[in-house]
């Protein structure tokens, strides 16, 4: 799950110039889900952007469960179901995270795009309404060291080597509100019976795996991941 | 040779103190604290932008004290600067007559007054140890040759009230391991509490110099008891700190500050004062302690 929040509509507004004819493109996967971009969520923000004056000439989303970030469909969504309301329109307000943006600017063959939305973390869908962050694509996974739990993530600082001295009752000292992750992961060892895992010295991390832009192209039986760290290719004689 | 090695390695009861830079260029009134105090302990630490607010560094200000013969402790935060940067800092630092650096992970950017910065931690504080250690073996953190190397005394720091203590206990071993042969410790207030951490820790066998922030008021001791990770100021404390008046408050803490001394010198091998600006105290307090 790519999570999403719609941008203010001021700022929205403000990135628009005058008479400027938009589309607004909405995801039917993640954004509906986070209510930043499904079909409903489209359809509001071309009735909220017409009330403030702007010229909007359509709208339209992926079906729901459908991501708009697979060019395929949003070449079909663009180029073939909303084909001449998208004629009409001199750009897209992107209701979706910053992948889908740039599938829109694929699919069109370049056209201008204007984020809708703020991509804010990929995160575990935990209920229908609450989205939280236990990875942060980093690359090289080290959870098998601290019982599943990443300390990239879950800890402020990603600290890899055990808690800084800040945490005070359990707790993060950037906020009250938030475990500290490396109780969480110290609790979870404990009663794994594991903590000669947290007792290892764990190396710094290779960023190289974390570098931009990465890729991953698949073929038949292979996959190969592309980073500055070099070509990973997982293939049949794994 | 670093005294403080020198002195902890013949184990002689060892005291330390700290200073912090401004905000601003005005160095001097900082360093003519250091100078006040230089006879009366064995090294001043100088604290890396502490709280996360930006300041005058620390690595400048260790080689102004060292230039004036004060022998500096280089405290090293990972928030701010990746591991070429640590190490290229650290090898200057050797340049510039640092000897003693002590590694910490630092606090969060968000508490201190840029928020909104990047934060780096490319390294934790063991990783930091591990290649400062590395520097000393004359390789950096990649196995590369150094074109001569360093010989720094190498710290680190623990919260002996931390609750639970065991992440800490874990993570002091994991440090030792990685090159610390000294820790300087969160202020301490409960002797009979250090007391039960230092016999925890008897394994590791490194030298532990306790924590000592000299009491302003009840209130300052209120604010850090809700505020500050791993200190507890014990409520007789308080109560002797509110029972007197605002002139009788430095007599007041320096006497506490001299007791409590007294009491973890059997436990430790020496102090870390921390005056957070009343540094004109700290000779009386260590009068008070008999150092």
């Amino acid at each position: 799950m790519h999570a999403t929040i719609q941008k203010p509509l001021k700022e929205i507004i403000n990135a628009l110039s005058k008479d400027e004819k938009v589309f607004v493109v909405g995801c039917g996967n993640c954004a509906e889900k986070c209510r930043s971009g499904g079909e409903e969520q489209a359809r509001e923000m071309k009735a909220r952007l017409e009330k403030e004056g702007v010229r909007v000439v359509g709208y339209a989303a992926t079906a729901s469960g459908s991501s708009l970030c697979k060019l395929a469909a949003a070449k079909k969504l663009l180029l073939e179901e909303h084909k001449e309301e998208v004629a009409k329109a001199d750009s897209f307000l992107i209701l979706a995270c910053g992948q889908g943006i740039h599938t829109v600017i694929d699919a069109t063959g370049g056209a201008v795009v204007h984020p809708g939305c703020d991509t804010i973390f990929g995160g575990e869908t935990v209920s229908d309404d609450f989205i939280t962050e236990y990875c942060s694509l980093c690359g090289e996974c080290i959870v098998e060291a601290t019982g599943g739990l990443c300390p990239v993530t879950i800890c402020s600082k990603g600290l890899l080597n055990g808690p800084c001295g800040g945490a005070k009752e359990g707790k993060c000292e950037v906020d009250k509100e938030q475990d500290c992750g490396w109780q969480l992961i110290y609790d979870r060892l404990k009663e794994l019976g594991k903590l000669d895992l947290f007792r290892q010295y764990q190396s710094p991390k290779n960023y190289a795996k974390r570098s931009n832009p990465r890729s991953l192209k698949l073929e038949e039986k292979r996959a190969t991941f592309k980073s500055l760290a070099g070509l990973r290719t997982i293939g049949q004689d794994r | 040779m670093s005294v403080l090695k020198d002195r902890l390695t013949k184990s002689e009861f060892v005291i330390t103190s700290e200073i912090g830079p401004p905000k601003g260029i005005n160095i001097e009134p900082h360093l003519k604290e250091a100078e006040e105090l230089k006879d009366r302990v064995s090294a001043i630490n100088v604290t890396d932008n502490q709280s996360s607010v930006m300041r005058f560094g620390s690595l400048a200000t260790c080689h102004l004290l060292a230039k004036r013969g004060i022998e500096p402790v280089f405290q090293v935060v990972t928030r701010d600067r990746n591991r070429i940067a640590l190490q290229s800092d650290l090898l200057s630092a050797w340049g510039l007559g640092v000897e003693n650096v002590l590694c910490l992970t630092g606090d969060h950017p968000s508490l201190g007054d840029h928020p909104e910065s990047k934060p780096v931690y490319d390294l934790d504080s063991v990783q930091l140890l591990q290649a400062a250690d590395s520097l000393n073996q004359g390789k950096d953190l990649v196995g590369n040759e150094l074109d001569g190397k360093p010989d720094f005394f190498l710290g680190a720091v623990v919260t002996p009230a931390a609750d639970p203590l065991e992440p800490q206990i874990i993570k002091m071993e994991k440090k030792v391991k990685a090159g610390a042969r000294f820790f300087q410790t969160q202020a301490v207030y409960d002797a009979g509490q250090f007391a039960r951490f230092m016999k925890e820790v008897a394994y590791l066998k490194v030298p532990v110099l306790a924590g000592i922030v000299l009491l302003k008021s009840a209130g300052m001791a209120k604010f850090m008891n809700e505020n500050v990770a791993g200190v507890n100021v014990p409520q007789d404390l308080i109560d002797e700190m509110k029972s007197v008046s605002k002139e009788d408050r430095p007599k007041k803490s320096i006497e506490i500050a001299g007791r409590l001394i007294k009491e973890l010198k059997p436990l430790c091998q020496g102090v870390h004062i921390m005056p957070l600006g009343w540094d004109k105290y700290v000779p009386q307090v260590l009068d008070a302690a008999g150092l």
